[in-house]
């Protein structure tokens, strides 16, 4: 009830461990409890007072409940945390998130589109090579079926180049639109890493300014635990500051120059 | 209630993503088939692997077989050829009897399982005394003991190749990468 009221009291803030002025182990129980409670309970205490007549003016809204829907993206991600990929996997996306919404950049899908026509056409030889194979029996196909595999096995290599070189581990690439219309987008890319059985997460992001084409990075490498509970849910708040401090570190030094 | 938490990470995916999960999976297939029509295309017969049925002592019972259908290469006594019988589906591994040759190199041939008492003219088409090279589909060259057995299950029981494929695809399907 007092998380709410300073919820609906205040804009930012996400319960009542913030007001302790960014103590990273609160809630987690550690040794140095005594004095930390005590400043958690005198910052909440003035909130309470000021905010409880917000309270009353805007009553709390009862849950609505929106049936069985296909897209869970307002759940809380959850997920094996003994699975590497899918930790990864997880990171990666809530990233992307980050970046997305808060910073209201847009998403350029080129290398991604690469991609998929890569797979795309690679899939065509090969329903090539089915249908006529089954129209014109073995040895009468037999060129036909020679052209395709070698094409196949040809995008394969492409493809594996493409990822290699082209896509390397970046995730996403974003563009942030010119205020003014005149200079071209600035470029954002994310690219991440994690090393079989390891627990260091590396994320990097990238700067391409679009009027003066240089590049900056930054990155962080931090373990996964710091990011995920006990059942495997990936604590946002843990992980959104995170981003946000990579991205205004690169953001700083725009301004500077 | 079903709990459907295996499908988490598929509802959590954006249209792209979901093409690609359908698009790995065609990759799968489509590499497995260009393999198999590669195979076809380098050894010349139409069908280069044969799970054997039973050729005692010299083959046994889920073996696998590699197969070529050159034809540069003629076909001599002694050799195991497999061979389709017109009409029916299931190629024939028998080893070569008798060889009639003409001139002009058209042959015509008479197989025998190494472990049956008589020779295969019972199994032919009615009214049909010779094979001819049509209807080989292939020549052994070499061959792996047992595999063949998955392969013998599979078609005995059609239902478990279904309920294997079924999986297989539907996980594919849904893990990511």
């Amino acid at each position: 009830m007092a998380a709410a009221a300073v919820q609906g009291g205040r804009s930012g803030g996400s319960g009542g461990c913030s007001g302790a002025g960014g103590a990273s182990n609160c809630g987690t129980g550690s040794g140095r409890s005594g004095l930390l409670d005590k400043r958690q309970a005198l910052t909440i205490l003035p909130r309470l007072d000021s905010s409880s007549w917000a309270q009353a003016v805007l009553p709390p809204q009862p849950p609505k409940y929106l049936g069985w829907q296909w897209k869970i993206d307002d759940k809380p991600v959850k997920i094996d945390k003994w699975d590497g990929s899918a930790v990864k996997n997880s990171l990666d996306d809530s990233a992307k998130k980050v970046l997305l919404e808060k910073y209201k950049y847009v998403e350029n899908f080129g290398l991604i589109d690469g991609r998929l026509t890569i797979c795309t056409i690679s899939c065509f030889f090969a329903i090539v090579a089915l249908i006529w194979d089954y129209m014109h029996p073995f040895p009468e196909s037999k060129p036909v079926l020679a052209l395709c595999v070698i094409s196949y096995f040809v995008m394969m290599g492409i493809l594996t180049i493409y990822t290699s070189y082209k896509e390397k581990s970046i995730f996403l690439v974003a563009h942030r639109k010119d205020p003014t219309g005149m200079d071209p987008d600035d470029i954002w890319q994310l690219s991440s890493s994690l090393k079989r059985f390891d627990d260091k997460y590396t994320l990097k992001l990238t700067f391409i300014s679009g009027r003066t084409k240089q590049q900056r990075e930054a990155e962080f490498t931090k373990s996964i635990a710091k990011f995920f509970d006990h059942s495997g849910t990936l604590v946002m708040d843990a992980y959104e500051p995170e981003i946000s401090r990579l991205h205004d570190s690169l953001a700083i030094e725009r301004k500077i120059k | 209630m079903l709990s459907l938490d295996f499908l988490d990470d598929v509802r959590r995916m954006n249209k792209r993503q979901l093409y690609y999960q359908v698009l790995n999976f065609g990759m799968i297939v489509s590499s497995a088939l260009m393999i198999w029509k590669g195979l076809m295309v380098i050894t010349g017969s139409e069908s280069p692997i044969v799970v054997v049925l039973s050729m005692e002592p010299a083959f046994h019972r889920g073996d696998l077989l590699f197969l070529t259908n050159r034809v540069e290469d003629p076909i001599r006594v002694g050799e195991i050829v497999v061979f389709r019988i017109e009409g029916r589906e299931i190629p024939i591994v028998h080893r070569v009897l008798k060889i009639h040759e003409k001139q002009n190199g058209h042959i015509k041939f008479l197989t025998k399982g190494d472990n049956n008492a008589v020779d295969d003219r019972g199994l032919y088409k009615q009214g049909q005394h010779w094979l001819e090279k049509k209807d080989v589909v292939g020549r052994a060259r070499g061959f792996v003991p047992y595999i063949g057995i998955v392969t013998i299950l599979m078609n005995d029981y059609p239902k478990f190749k279904y309920a294997v494929l079924f999986l297989l695809g539907l996980f594919v399907l849904v893990h990511r990468e």
